[in-house]
């Protein structure tokens, strides 16, 4: 009726649970709560993506200087190397949709508003970890026009009991 | 107003009391009483002081020396009509109507000058219901001051619940009449409800063709344009002119398409029942072109449609999956009412199996969830479990972040009685969104059901407005009257004080010693605590069903004032009922059930004979001394559970106490609650149930074959049906009956009687027999 049947909203602490259950059960990694707590602070993008006024995907991403990249996700999540430096990328820390929603553009919709802020910001690179074989994904976001970044990161998510715990870095120009 | 204008002031005392009424009245007690002091000083006897005083007293929150001097001053002064006025004011105060009404009555007998005392006492005669003499007092207030509507409005009001309809209708005729030229615009919406009001009258005495004649007479006067219509047509079916109605309800349908009272009026006026299916289903299929965004012409024809006929099959495929492929999350409660018939329940769920797993796949992926949550609600409805959980667990695995879908899992577990389990998952679901208040509530609801009275009540602080120091919401919720809140707490405070009194007796059974051990006295306290805050949390209740029929004191003035006569009347029906409202009977029975469960033990404990004393004073020490260890933790606890800041007896322990004394008769405090809603809510099944075991405790046994001859009423309307908890309570009722020694022989026989008449299959030398028979 008029209405798009995707729509992107605030994150608010209110919801904060919607995001964590999200994160939950589509993605292989887990987040702590002091993770979630700093979804409020000044350097983080996040939107929650709605398909029929239903919560069904979410992206956080921060700007930080990319030379301060970590080596494993854990150094990465942890916001304290950010700090140092002026933020020249956006770094995409988690973007997930529920299983049985992908494919109908909500993915898009978040990674388009990431891109719409980046430019905001006067940041032209986008940055983020993928799974060396999670291929479907790393398909979708080279389809975006994302670009592997030099060489295959070794033991990326070690401590996060995944099989095979290397990473590749994606890029986008802006 | 107390009169001023009394008898000639010749005394000095009479001219003191004169200007301490005057103080009084301006709310200056302090200077008030210091003359009223001093005139009793010089004369103990002078009854208007003595009165006066007491007043003083109430509002300044002495209370009982107030009742004192009130008597004190009736007892000097019984004709004295200032005594009598100063009286009818104290006990309206205290809210003791039948009083009130008695002296404000005596006032006008003895001479009071003051006319305006009619009108305060047609208020309480009105709120007590005493209608008799209401119409006497209308009536005389109405002569003294013609010169307001609201006082004719008032008179026909009166003799209207007297059901003197003509009197009634000629009131309102003649102040139409004389008003007729002098109407302002502002006065035209007092009109309209008068007429309306005085039609109203005529057809409920009976002449609806005259009702119907004033109507069209007076449809200029008529503002209230639906009312109008609905009267209009009304009136025409009922006289038979069918085809008139049917263009009214018509153009009733045209204001409003979602009424569906309408459509039912409509088919009746149509005679649509009589006529063949397909002419029926052709009329409801035009009103649908008509109004294709209303919902009860596409569910009406789904109601009378017999589940055989294929038109049936199609009609309903096409309205659930129109809304399923939509994702309308009530789905299934718009066709729960279809249920009762188990044929078209069988259809629908074969439609709606094969739309999940034929069709659903290729839709949205919402269909797909909103077909599972309706097939989780469809196999609950049938008590199927198993199904309910796995279709419960589908939906959420596919869209886990939709709450609706946790709260019916929740509610499935509910009913499976994994109690604890639901409230999980109900704050699975409440944490998905904080700001969600119904799913706040929900899970405050199973936090409580699971015994969780604190945690409960923490989450639902979230909601509440919190005072300056207070640790929780608990005194907003009881300010704000939130019964449900108030009621779960009661059940579940009772449940612990059962559990933890189980734990006691078992405990006590297996320890020989002589005194208390130390486990012991912690539970006893546990037990008391949680017997006086249950009986506090249900006593709560009744005091806020108190203090709305209260606050309906204010209406008898209010929408007379306003010309609303119509809605007045409907108030009054309603608050005839008040104790209908389903909460309330339900405190009541659990109220009532603490009081005789007390009673039966404060019996049987006198019974045991008295060796026992020197061992709970012992007890009485050391549960002393505990609490004396324990004063900050039990500060804490009040903090909780305090109803209102700085509480007299936050935990019900004093009025527990009370409870035991001997002074106390606990039957008739049961009684006294079990009565009002023997006469409000007599089609509920609760009310029979407690009155029955109140009835058959005070020896009242004729009362509690009717509280039976009620109950079988209610749950066996069709008589096809030979209920076990029936013949249990007929066996129990005949037992008592036998082994009461102080029975009247002749009321022996009546019980005997009856119950042999509604129960023809009772022998009483063979009630394994009777108990077998009655097997439902």
């Amino acid at each position: 009726m008029g209405r798009s049947v995707i729509s992107l909203d605030d994150l608010t602490r209110n919801n904060l649970g919607t995001f964590k259950k999200i994160n939950e059960v589509s993605l292989p990694t887990r987040y702590d709560d002091e993770w979630y707590e700093k979804s409020f602070e000044k350097n983080y993008i996040t939107k929650l993506a709605f398909y029929a006024e239903l919560p069904v995907g979410a992206v956080r991403a921060k700007a930080f200087n990319c030379n301060q990249i970590g080596a494993s996700y854990e150094s990465n999540q942890s916001s304290k190397s950010v700090q140092e430096g002026v933020p020249n990328s956006i770094y995409v820390e988690s973007l997930a949709v529920l299983e049985a929603y992908r494919g109908v553009g909500i993915g898009n919709a978040l990674l388009n508003f990431v891109i719409e802020d980046t430019k905001k910001r006067f940041i032209h690179e986008i940055v983020l970890h993928v799974h060396v074989d999670n291929t479907e994904v790393i398909e979708w976001y080279k389809r975006k026009g994302f670009e592997q970044k030099s060489e295959i990161v070794k033991n990326y998510y070690e401590k996060q009991n995944i099989a095979n715990p290397h990473a590749i870095i994606l890029s986008l120009r802006v | 107003m107390v009169v001023r204008h009394g008898p000639i002031l010749a005394r000095k005392e009479d001219a003191n009391f004169n200007e301490a009424l005057k103080l009084y009245e301006s709310k200056q007690y302090k200077k008030a009483l210091k003359l009223v002091d001093q005139t009793l000083k010089k004369n103990s006897n002078h009854a208007e002081s003595l009165a006066l005083k007491g007043c003083i007293f109430h509002f300044t929150g002495n209370k009982q020396e107030a009742e004192e001097y009130i008597h004190k001053a009736l007892n000097k002064g019984e004709k004295n009509y200032l005594v009598n006025h100063l009286a009818g004011v104290y006990y309206r105060a205290l809210e003791n109507y039948q009083d009130a009404a008695k002296w404000f009555k005596a006032t006008l007998d003895n001479g009071s000058p003051n006319k305006h005392l009619w009108r305060d006492l047609s208020n309480i005669q009105v709120h007590v219901r005493d209608y008799k003499n209401l119409k006497d007092s209308k009536q005389a207030y109405l002569e003294f001051q013609p010169g307001y509507r609201a006082n004719w409005t008032g008179t026909a009001v009166a003799l209207h619940l007297n059901k003197n309809y003509s009197g009634a209708v000629s009131t309102l005729s003649k102040i139409e009449d004389i008003i007729k030229d002098h109407l302002q615009e502002g006065d035209r919406y007092e009109q309209s409800e008068c007429v309306l009001y005085k039609n109203s009258i005529i057809a409920e005495g009976g002449d609806v063709e005259k009702a119907l004649e004033v109507l069209e007479k007076d449809d200029s006067e008529i503002r209230d344009r639906l009312a109008f219509l609905e009267y209009k047509a009304k009136y025409l079916y009922i006289l038979d002119r069918k085809k008139e109605a049917s263009l009214v309800y018509r153009e009733l349908l045209k204001r409003n398409p979602d009424n569906v009272n309408y459509y039912l009026a409509l088919d009746d006026a149509l005679d649509l029942k009589t006529k063949p299916l397909e002419t029926r289903l052709r009329v409801y299929e035009k009103l649908q072109a008509f109004y294709p965004l209303s919902d009860p012409p596409k569910f009406l024809p789904l109601c009378f449609l017999p589940a055989n006929s294929p038109q049936f099959h199609d009609k309903a495929k096409e309205y659930v999956l129109s809304q399923l492929k939509r994702g309308v999350p009530s789905t299934f409660v718009n066709i729960k009412h279809l249920y009762k018939d188990a044929a078209k329940r069988d259809i629908i769920a074969k439609i709606v199996l094969d739309f999940h797993d034929n069709q659903a796949p290729s839709l949205a992926p919402t269909v797909v969830v909103w077909t599972k949550f309706f097939l989780t609600q469809h196999y609950l409805y049938l008590g199927d479990f198993e199904k309910a959980n796995k279709f419960a667990d589908e939906a959420i695995s596919h869209s886990p972040t939709l709450v609706e879908l946790y709260m019916l899992k929740a509610r499935v577990l509910k009913h499976e009685h994994k109690i604890a389990e639901a409230s999980q998952v109900m704050e699975e679901a409440r944490k998905l969104d904080l700001q969600d208040r119904f799913v706040n509530s929900k899970s405050t609801k199973y936090l409580l059901r699971a015994d969780q009275v604190d945690e409960a009540i923490d989450k639902i602080s979230l909601f509440t407005k919190l005072d300056e120091n207070a640790v929780n919401g608990c005194k907003d919720l009881h300010l704000m009257q939130v019964n449900w809140v108030i009621l779960e707490s009661a059940e579940a405070y009772t449940r612990l004080y059962h559990a933890y009194a189980k734990e006691l007796a078992s405990l006590e059974s297996t320890n020989k010693e002589e005194e208390e051990s130390e486990a012991e006295v912690e539970l006893h306290e546990k037990v008391e605590l949680y017997r006086g805050l249950a009986i506090k949390r249900y006593q709560a209740i009744v005091n806020i069903f108190k203090s709305w029929y209260n606050d309906l004191f204010d209406f008898h003035s209010y929408c007379l004032r306003r010309g609303t006569p119509r809605d007045y009347l409907q108030s009054l029906k309603w608050s005839d009922h008040l104790g209908a409202t389903p909460i309330y009977p339900r405190a009541i029975e659990g109220l009532v059930s603490l009081y005789l469960e007390l009673n039966e033990q404060i019996s049987t404990s006198a019974e045991a004979n008295l060796g026992d004393s020197s061992k709970t004073k012992k007890n009485n020490k050391k549960q002393k001394k505990a609490r004396a260890q324990n004063l900050k933790k039990r500060e804490e606890l009040i903090a909780k559970v305090e109803s209102v800041k700085n509480e007299s007896d936050p935990l019900g322990t004093e009025f527990l106490k009370s409870l035991y004394s001997k002074e106390c008769n606990i039957l008739d405090l049961a009684f006294a609650l079990v009565k009002p809603l023997t006469e409000e809510a007599q089609d509920n099944v609760i009310t029979w149930r407690v009155a029955y075991e109140v009835y058959l405790k005070q020896g009242k046994y004729i009362l509690a074959l009717q509280a039976i001859k009620n109950l079988e009423r209610i749950l066996n309307p069709h008589k096809t049906k030979k209920l076990r908890s029936m013949a249990e309570r007929v066996v129990r009722l005949n037992k008592a009956c036998r082994e009461d020694q102080t029975t009247n022989a002749a009321i022996i026989k009546v019980v005997e009687k009856g119950i042999s008449t509604t129960y023809p299959d009772f022998n009483e030398s063979d009630v394994p027999g009777f108990l077998k028979l009655y097997s439902h």
